[in-house]
């Protein structure tokens, strides 16, 4: 069962190096499409990434402008659980680990 | 206090969106409006996932529908609320890609995001499809502007 984390207050802590030696970091990467309002993507970033104004706009930005952000980093299982709320709100997520994001 | 933002619509132009928007929600009943693009989830769990994203999907649509009910006919007048706002503007968005991917293939990126269209020169179901895709948008962004915080801190 997927928890789905979209209360900032309850986001994933910082992992420890020893974790992410032996998981491996993935990356939540959001892609762009043509029918979400800008607004909406900020506010969804503010709600599931807990995210400040400033934070959530330039990454919506860089989604528009680039195709793509990547908006989290860190444990498989947290990234997931990222990914699923993300598309919840209906905003195309995928993961990648650390070798293939740029 | 619940926060509560109420509308009131023009019933003659609204009305008659409501059977597209209706036939783009039920197109919704056995598909997600934004699939998993996840190549790495595995089969089992994959499933798992799109089975909780269309029930919730279908859960916010209702909500959404359901705004228009015999009041709404009767008064024109719609709410939104701290309890209602979530779901409606999740299932705005999730109605606006059905309304893109299945009702409006016709039309550009660019002229969707500009609005610059010529209503006069579409066929009239595009011209419907495109006018509810525009109403949806202006739902989510009356609630945007006044529920967001709402939405957030929840």
């Amino acid at each position: 069962m997927i928890v789905a984390q979209s209360n900032p207050q309850s986001a994933p802590s910082p992992q420890g190096a020893t974790e992410l030696a032996l998981e491996g970091v993935w990356h939540v990467v959001v892609l762009n499409d043509p029918v979400n309002l800008m607004s909406y993507v900020v506010m969804v970033f503010k709600k599931v990434l807990g995210f400040d104004e400033t934070k959530a706009r330039r990454h919506m930005l860089e989604v528009h402008e680039q195709g793509r952000s990547v908006v989290w980093t860190g444990l498989r299982e947290k990234a997931e659980a990222y990914a699923f709320t993300l598309q919840q709100w209906h905003l195309t997520a995928v993961l990648e680990s650390d070798g293939e994001a740029r | 206090m619940e926060k509560r933002v109420e509308v009131k619509l023009e019933l003659p132009s609204v009305a008659p969106l409501l059977d597209v928007i209706k036939a783009a929600a039920d197109s919704l009943q056995d598909g997600l409006a934004a699939p998993l693009a996840m190549k790495e989830i595995e089969g089992e769990f994959r499933d798992a996932w799109s089975g909780e994203l269309l029930a919730g999907q279908n859960k916010d649509v209702g909500a959404l529908l359901a705004l228009f009910d015999s009041n709404f006919f009767a008064t024109g007048w719609i709410s939104f609320t701290e309890k209602n706002a979530e779901a409606i503007v999740r299932a705005c968005s999730a109605l606006r890609l059905r309304l893109r991917g299945r009702f409006l293939p016709g039309l550009t990126d660019e002229a969707l995001e500009s609005g610059e269209v010529e209503l006069t020169a579409l066929e009239e179901t595009v011209r419907k499809a495109f006018m509810s895709y525009v109403f949806l948008a202006t739902i989510q962004e009356v609630i945007i502007q006044h529920l967001d915080s709402s939405i957030i801190d929840s």
